[in-house]
C-alpha cells in the first residue's frame, strides 16, 4: 500500500515538474541567463556599436567607486526615493482615511484617485510637461494669479525645482497604490474596536493613534518595502521628465546605467553600475522576501 | 449641525479628489481646444469652441494608428503567453510537491522585484545576436521578463485561495489531476485569471524602457515610445495633438477600468499587498 502511494506521489511530482517546465525554461532564457551575463559583462570593456570587448577585471568597479558620477547618482536616487515615498505615504494614508468615510459618490471618487496609477508614465509625463510649460502652462498662470510668484517659474530646468517637480509628479502617480492597500486593510478592522474605544472616551485623534495606526502597521511595512524597491529602480518617470538634468542633478542610478550603455557606449561600465545598484536593492529585497515567507509560515 | 459638518467634509474630500484628477481633466480639455485658444491669457477652463481636429489629425497625418496596432498586438501576445504559462506554473507551485519548489517560488519573487536596467543590456545583446531586434516579437520576449514573474506571483496567491478539498473531492471521484484542474480549479480561478490578464495587459501597454532600447523603427514601435517621439521630433510642439494622443492612449485603460473595476481591485489586493 505504502509503495503504491509513493508511486502515485512520484507520478504527481513528475506532473508538477512538467507543468512548471515552461516557466523554468523561459526564466532561464530571459532572466537567469541575462542576470549572470550582466555580472560577467561588468568585468569587460564593451564598446556598444561594435560589441567588441576585452577583459578588464575589477577595474570597472574601481573606477565606479572613485568617480563622482556614481556617488552623485546614488545621492539623487536616495533623495528621490525618500522624498517621493514619504509624500506617497502621507497623501496615501490621508486619502485612504477620507475614502473610508461615507462620502458622496465614493466609488467615483475612488476611480478618479486610482487613475494616475494606471495611466502610462508617458501620458503622465506629457500632461505634466504641459502643466509645467513656462509660457502657457496652467500651473505658472495659477501661481502668478495667486501672487506666489511674479514671473513664470522653470519647473524642470533649474535646481532644486527639477528634483522637487520630479518628486511631486512621482508622488501623484504612485500614491494611489498606498490608498488602495491601506483602504483594503482599513475595511478589515473590526468596528467593535472603535466602539469600545468610544465608550472609554477616546476622541477621533486618540482612536487614530491607538487603534488605526497599530492595525495598519503590518501593511504599512509591506507598502514601504515594495514602494522603496520600485521607486529606487524607477526609470521612465525621471528619464522622461528631466532626462537626468539640469546637468546631472536628477540623474538616478537607472538613468546612469542607460546613459553609460546607450549614450556613452560602454556596456561593461553600465553593467557594473547595474550590478552595484542591484546589490544595494538586495538589502530591501531580502527583507521583503523574508517577511513574505514569515507571513506564509504563520 | 451634524449635517453641516458632513457637507463640509464632503466638499473638502471632493476638492482633494478633483485636484488629484485635475491633470487628467486638463488633458481632456486641451485635446478639444482649437490651437488659438490654447495660448489665451487667462486660459479658458472649459473650451469656448470644441473641436476634434486634433484627433482627426492624429489619426490621419501621424503614425499613431500604426503604433496603436503595434501596442495592441504586443500587449495581447504578451498577456496570452504569460497568463497561459503562469497558470500552469502557479498550479504546479501551489499544489504539487517536488524538490526545488521552494527555491523556485523564491526566484519568482526575486525576479518580480528585479530592476529592468540590470537585464536590459544582456537582453539587448541576446536579441541582437538572435537577429530579432527591432521587431514586436523581440519586445514580447523582453516583456516576459517582468510580466511572467508578476503574473506567477499574482496567480500563485489566487491559487492558494482555492480550497484544497475541492480538488481532493474530485480526485476521490476518480478524476485525474489534470481533469480536476480543468473541471474544478480553472472555473474557480477564472476571476483571478481575468484580473491577472488585465494587469499584465496594462503593464505591457505602459512599458517604455525596453521599447526605447530594443525598437527604433516606426513600423514596430509601440505607443509609448511612438508618442514620445512625436514630442521629441516635432519642431513646434503641438500640445493639443499630444494631449489627444494621450487621451487615445488611455482609452483602453478607461474601458478596462469602467467595466472591470471589481476584478482590478481584487488583483490589487492579492498581488500588490498580500504578497
Amino acid at each position: 500500500m505504502s509503495r503504491q502511494k509513493t508511486l502515485l506521489e512520484r507520478r504527481y511530482a513528475a506532473l508538477g515538474l512538467t507543468l512548471i517546465a515552461p516557466t523554468v525554461l523561459i526564466f532561464s532564457a530571459v532572466i537567469v541567463y541575462p542576470l549572470f551575463s550582466a555580472i560577467y559583462l561588468s568585468f569587460y570593456n564593451v564598446f556598444t556599436p561594435t560589441l567588441e570587448g576585452e577583459w578588464v577585471g575589477l577595474s570597472n568597479y574601481a573606477e565606479l567607486l572613485q568617480s563622482g558620477k556614481f556617488w552623485n547618482a546614488l545621492k539623487n536616487t536616495l533623495i528621490w526615493t525618500i522624498g517621493s515615498l514619504s509624500l506617497q505615504l502621507i497623501f496615501g494614508i490621508g486619502m485612504a482615511l477620507v475614502l473610508h468615510q461615507n462620502i458622496w459618490f465614493r466609488s467615483l471618487a475612488r476611480s478618479l484617485i486610482l487613475f494616475p496609477y494606471f495611466i502610462s508614465t508617458v501620458v503622465a509625463v506629457l500632461v505634466w510637461k504641459w502643466l509645467f510649460n513656462d509660457l502657457y502652462g496652467i500651473l505658472n498662470h495659477l501661481l502668478m494669479k495667486v501672487g506666489i510668484i511674479d514671473f513664470p517659474m522653470d519647473f524642470l530646468g533649474t535646481m532644486p525645482n527639477a528634483m522637487i517637480s520630479v518628486i511631486m509628479v512621482g508622488a501623484w502617480k504612485y500614491f494611489p497604490f498606498v490608498v488602495i492597500a491601506v483602504l483594503a486593510r482599513l475595511q478589515s478592522i473590526p468596528d467593535a474596536l472603535y466602539e469600545a474605544a468610544k465608550i472609554d472616551g477616546a476622541g477621533p485623534i486618540a482612536r487614530f493613534f491607538d487603534i488605526t495606526l497599530p492595525q495598519l502597521r503590518d501593511v504599512l511595512v509591506v507598502i514601504v518595502m515594495l514602494r522603496a524597491i520600485w521607486d529606487f529602480k524607477e526609470f521612465d518617470l525621471i528619464f522622461l521628465l528631466t532626462g537626468g538634468g539640469p546637468l546631472n542633478d536628477t540623474q538616478t542610478l537607472p538613468l546612469l546605467v542607460y546613459q553609460e550603455a546607450f549614450a556613452l557606449n560602454d556596456m561593461g561600465m553600465a553593467s557594473a553600475y547595474a550590478v552595484v545598484m542591484m546589490l544595494i536593492m538586495l538589502v530591501f529585497m531580502i527583507v521583503y522576501i523574508r517577511r513574505t515567507k514569515d507571513d506564509e509560515g504563520s | 449641525m451634524l449635517t453641516f459638518r458632513k457637507i463640509l467634509f464632503n466638499l473638502m474630500a471632493w476638492s482633494i479628489v478633483l485636484a488629484v484628477a485635475f491633470p487628467l481633466f486638463w488633458m481632456l480639455v486641451t485635446s478639444v481646444k482649437p490651437g488659438f485658444e490654447l495660448f489665451r491669457r487667462p486660459p479658458t477652463i472649459l473650451p469656448e469652441t470644441w473641436t476634434f481636429e486634433h484627433y482627426w489629425k492624429l489619426l490621419s497625418e501621424t503614425n499613431f494608428l500604426i503604433y496603436f496596432r503595434n501596442s495592441i498586438i504586443l500587449s495581447s501576445a504578451t498577456t496570452l503567453v504569460v497568463v497561459a504559462v503562469a497558470t500552469l506554473g502557479a498550479f504546479s507551485l501551489v499544489r504539487f510537491k517536488y524538490r526545488g519548489r521552494e527555491s523556485l517560488a523564491f526566484l519568482v519573487l526575486f525576479t518580480y522585484l528585479l530592476p529592468s536596467v540590470v537585464l536590459i543590456i544582456p537582453l539587448y545583446l541576446l536579441l541582437v545576436g538572435l537577429g530579432v531586434s527591432n521587431t514586436i516579437f523581440s519586445l514580447v520576449i523582453a516583456y516576459t521578463t517582468f510580466a511572467l514573474p508578476y503574473a506567477l506571483w499574482l496567480l500563485r496567491s489566487f491559487m492558494a485561495g482555492i480550497p484544497e478539498d475541492l480538488e481532493s473531492a474530485a480526485l476521490c471521484d476518480g478524476a485525474t489531476r489534470m481533469g480536476a484542474f480543468r473541471d474544478v480549479i480553472l472555473p474557480q480561478l477564472l476571476p483571478g485569471i481575468i484580473s491577472t490578464a488585465l494587469f499584465t495587459f496594462i503593464l505591457s501597454w505602459n512599458e517604455y524602457l525596453y521599447a526605447l532600447v530594443l525598437v527604433n523603427s516606426d513600423s514596430s514601435r509601440p505607443l509609448t515610445t511612438g508618442v514620445m517621439n512625436m514630442l521629441i521630433s516635432s519642431f513646434n510642439i503641438e500640445w493639443s495633438l499630444l494631449m489627444a494622443a494621450s487621451v487615445m492612449m488611455s482609452v483602453p485603460l478607461i474601458i478596462v477600468f469602467a467595466f472591470l473595476q471589481s476584478y482590478l481591485t481584487r488583483g490589487f489586493g492579492a498581488g500588490g499587498v498580500k504578497g
